[in-house]
């Protein structure tokens, strides 16, 4: 074009245009849901057995659907659901008078090309309808993730300790480099307990590894348990359904938490999605960790929602994958937590189905640290975009899982979990950590803001610090030894969670009292207007007093 | 070694010998004979935090109650790694409160969990790692199936690897030699 | 090693993609304009093939293992570098080292670690680099388990001709039994939503050239 519009170049230099689209391409399932390509529902019994799925007979069966089919889909409510009609079934979702158990006691014979059919029904806003009242636990909740660049052990317990005070229920870290594993472990574990006791930490590593961290005592649940939707791709990550519910079992006999990660896209990203529909083939994901018994499942597509970011209904696609997780009575944790537009606009609405609606995790990884310290390759949100995260609480009354807090206090905890980590590593024999450093840590905003570390002798510790066999009993011994007996007793408290297995169930979370909220005890019993989760008078002071707020009774006269 | 943790394993080993003798679906039951009658009648709403609401049937894998585990034991080695794992009985009970809210997958993952209490940790990251594609003969996997079984009476989780092995000989994804 | 010719070449690129970014701020602009065949014809490869790939005895050799479109269906990578650009790159690297580059295609797998080990498994110091059309580079060693490598360098749009000749550096340093640090790469969490869905385009249609089961070929590649 040889003259151009200046409204159209105005327009091209819009963040939005940053983005990458696609057109849908069905055949090979680039398409987010309700594809021409994808089965239609079908289920035969036979004996108690599923002898066809999706017009499928058993002896063509993939690992995914034998797995799928024999520890999944209820034989006993299957030919009762697989015979309603599907916009019937998506009206009663969003019926107020028809119990959430009532779904979930249908959703458990469903095929994952019934279930496909019937969120094909919904909108977006009755998507959002669906998981108010399909979500397990009633109080919802966020997860935040907690790295830097250079996997600093003292900015990650200060800035763990941080993230605990304003809120966060969970807490992610993962490696810059896997050798940092064990102190990351460290010290994202000090960092939060001394934040807020009974917030729950991770280590996002590789499988085997991230259970013998859980085993030290130094993590108290896990979520990178991958799993997938074609079996080329399962095996392209190294597993079977079989193997990943051996971890499943291997986990919970150890007495973590843990739940699987799968998300819509990833088939499709690795080039084998059979021409299924991204929806089609994360249900299957979800129906495969309900059959191995794991409680719960983090989607949201994650890793790979620039994929269906990328598709029209992409983004409907992913509330709609949550949604599924629901109606199988599962936790999850609902995404949110990759770097996904330019566009500010864009990344908000993104948000606003699980924000809005509530999840068990809002985020599966809001970014406590500058998306720049993001070792996930960023979140849709991070430590920058707290203030407007805290107002749109406030606008819209909703309760996203966190809360104001004032520099004081963040500065006050930041400083305590510094000194904390300095202690334990002076007690474990691990390279010294300085009052420089506890200094820099107090105050700082990002990696960049602190000194370098000796990362060769750090590394060298870390594995040192595994092979010696430091548990979290030992971490629990030096904090008391040096005075910090609440943070020690905090940790020690976490430990004692293993013992009774409480927090096993769907959905749990400590909170500061270390009292177990899962989906046993607060099972989400919305009903409509008035009923489910209503923010406490409390709770709504809480995020209704930010800082910034002029308040008349403040002004002269 | 002392005396309780002795006591520990014999009570393990009959327990063991009991599941063999016993039904394929009763590891609860059995937990309920060993423990008392409380456990059959476990109610979500009345019983659960089990921790909160009946510490009295909680142990540690050493017989110890959740009280004794203080920073005080912590800090003159009373308390070691052993006494902050679950047991295979503090599963079965969290089996039964997981039935109870009509979680059947979570119950059964709970059962398999609890006889894999008794694994030591490298063996459990052997046997998950011998589970991956590819990574055994069905001969090995048979193998891994008889020593759960013989070796920890893991009798679920016995069944379910020889699964994975006719799954994985049927789809081609057993290694060849 | 540089000749005028290249510098050249080079320089006429830039300018190309340069005129193009300002004439159009639409991200899938650029991607129109950069698979246009015309630009394709020019691109100066020709992969002449010598039957089935066998494996090396050449200590000195590190074997690149091309992706089954890589060079031919498709000429350029994501972000519209020439694929004989980055061929020529990696060789010049290479053999800055004094080792000696040999091409194959492997055509049985898109998948880059399965690629790249492949091509160590045939090289006859052990040490391979697996390249996809998108630009998606691996090292690898023979003795390491596929989903292993030495070096991955998994965001392709971020990989430039500098890097690519870096990356035939460091292979040829692990062949002569060095271990050299990994080569520097540029980190951008902005490149998700820019290019993953297109990446993934690429990636499918690549996979759609896949003989399951084929035999890797030896390749000649002519620059002109």
């Amino acid at each position: 074009m040889a003259k151009r519009s200046k409204r159209f170049e105005v327009l091209a230099k819009r963040p939005v245009n940053q983005d990458g689209f696609v057109a849908e391409w069905p055949e090979v399932g680039l398409i987010a849901m309700n594809s021409p390509f994808d089965p239609k529902p079908s289920l035969k019994i036979e004996n108690g057995r599923v002898v066809e799925m999706d017009g499928k007979r058993r002896e063509d069966f993939d690992m995914i659907e034998q797995f799928i089919a024999d520890y999944f889909i209820d034989v006993s409510v299957a030919p009762e659901v697989m015979t309603m009609d599907s916009a019937q079934i998506a009206r009663m979702i969003v019926d107020i008078n028809v119990p959430r158990t009532e779904i979930a006691r249908l959703a458990q014979g469903m095929t994952p090309a019934k279930v496909v059919e019937v969120l094909g029904h919904m909108n977006i806003v009755e998507i959002m309808m669906g998981m108010m009242k399909m979500r397990a636990r009633k109080t919802p909740a966020n997860q935040c993730h907690v790295t830097n660049l250079r996997d600093n052990p003292v900015q990650i317990a200060a800035d763990a300790a941080e993230a605990a005070l304003r809120g966060f229920a969970e807490q992610e870290t993962t490696v810059g480099v896997v050798r940092y594993a064990p102190f990351n472990a460290l010290s994202l574990l000090v960092g939060s307990q001394t934040g807020r006791g009974g917030v729950l930490t991770q280590c996002a590593l590789e499988e085997a590894t991230e259970l013998q961290l859980g085993m030290r005592g130094l993590t108290s649940y896990a979520e990178t348990i991958s799993v997938y939707g074609t079996e080329q791709v399962f095996v392209d990550g190294d597993d079977t359904p079989w193997s990943k519910a051996f971890l499943a079992s291997a986990y919970a006999s150890r007495g973590l938490k843990m739940r699987f990660t799968s998300g819509t896209g990833s088939e499709v990203q690795m080039g084998y999605a059979e021409g299924k529909s991204m929806l089609y083939l994360e249900a299957r994901c979800v129906m495969l960790t309900k059959g191995a018994g794991v409680q719960g499942l983090q989607n949201g597509s994650i890793s790979c929602i620039g994929v269906p970011g990328a598709v029209p209904t992409g983004i409907r696609a992913v509330a709609a994958e949550n949604l599924i997780t629901m109606m199988l009575d599962l936790e999850v944790a609902s995404g949110n937590d990759q770097t996904f537009s330019h566009s500010d606009i864009r990344r908000t609405a993104r948000l606003l189905p699980q924000f809005a609606a509530g999840t068990d995790f809002i985020f599966s990884g809001y970014s406590a640290v500058p998306n720049y310290d993001n070792m996930f390759a960023g979140s849709n949100f991070d430590i920058e975009d707290m203030d407007d995260y805290l107002i749109l609480q406030r606008d819209l009354m909703v309760d996203g899982g966190v809360r104001p807090v004032s520099e004081e206090e963040v500065v006050a905890v930041r400083n305590r979990a510094a000194r904390a980590l300095q202690a334990v590593f002076k007690e474990l024999g691990l390279p010294e950590i300085t009052d420089e450093e506890v200094e820099a840590a107090t105050y700082a905003h990002g990696s960049e803001d602190m000194p370098p570390r000796k990362v060769a002798e750090d590394l060298k510790a870390a594995q040192d610090m595994i092979a010696r066999g430091v548990t979290g009993l030992d971490v629990v011994k030096a904090l008391a030894k040096h005075g910090f007996e609440d943070i020690a007793q905090n940790i020690l408290n976490m430990l004692k969670q293993r013992v009774s297995g409480d927090y096993l169930h769907t959905s749990a979370i400590l909170d500061q009292h270390f009292h177990v909220i899962s989906a046993v005890n607060d099972l989400n019993d919305y009903r409509g207007p008035g009923t489910g989760y209503r923010l406490s008078k409390e709770r709504w002071e809480e995020i209704k007093n930010i800082v910034q707020a002029l308040r008349p009774e403040d002004m002269e006269i | 070694m002392d005396a309780r943790y002795i006591e520990q394993l014999v009570r393990e080993v009959i327990k063991q010998m009991s599941n063999v003798a016993g039904e394929e679906n009763t590891p609860a039951a059995s937990a309920c004979a060993q423990v008392g009658k409380a456990e059959c009648d476990l109610q979500p709403g009345k019983d659960y935090p089990l921790a909160e609401k009946r510490p009295e049937l909680i142990r540690t894998a050493t017989g110890k109650k959740l009280e004794e585990l203080t920073i005080e034991n912590v800090l003159n080695g009373r308390i070691t790694p052993q006494d902050v794992r679950i047991t295979p009985d503090a599963l079965l009970m969290q089996a039964r409160i997981a039935e109870a809210c009509g979680r059947k997958q979570l119950a059964q993952n709970f059962r398999r969990a609890a006889e894999l209490t008794r694994v030591p940790d490298e063996r459990i990251l052997e046997i998950y790692n011998a589970l991956r594609p590819y990574r055994s003969t069905r001969a090995e996997l048979l193998a891994i199936a008889d020593e759960l079984e013989q070796k920890y009476g893991a009798r679920i989780n016995a069944a379910f690897v020889r699964e994975a092995a006719d799954v994985y000989e049927r789809r081609g994804r057993l290694r060849t030699a | 090693m540089v000749d005028s010719a290249l510098i050249e070449k080079i320089v006429e690129q830039v300018i190309q993609e340069m005129s193009r970014l300002q004439s159009s701020g639409y991200a899938g602009n650029v991607d129109r304009t950069s698979a246009a065949p015309a630009i394709a014809q020019g691109q100066g490869l020709v992969l002449a093939e010598k039957g089935e790939a066998r494996p090396g005895s050449d200590r000195s050799e590190v074997v690149i293992g091309l992706a089954p479109a890589f060079g031919d269906k498709f000429t350029r990578t994501i972000v519209g570098l020439p694929h004989a650009d980055v061929l020529r790159e990696i060789m010049a690297g290479i053999e800055e080292e004094g080792c000696r580059a040999r091409v194959i295609r492997v055509g049985k797998t898109s998948d880059v670690a399965f690629i790249a080990h492949e091509a160590a498994k045939l090289s006859g110091s052990g040490i391979g680099i697996g390249i996809q059309s998108r630009g998606t580079t691996v090292i690898h060693q023979k003795d390491l388990p596929p989903l292993s490598n030495l070096e991955l360098f998994p965001q392709s749009p971020l990989l430039d001709l500098e890097t690519y000749r870096a990356i035939g550096r460091n292979a040829a340093r692990y062949a002569r039994g060095e271990n050299p640090d990994p080569v520097p790469v540029r980190n951008d969490q902005m490149a998700r939503p820019k290019y993953q869905a297109r990446a993934a385009v690429m990636h499918i249609k690549e996979t759609q050239f896949v003989v399951p089961g084929a035999s890797s070929t030896e390749l000649e590649p002519r620059f002109h």
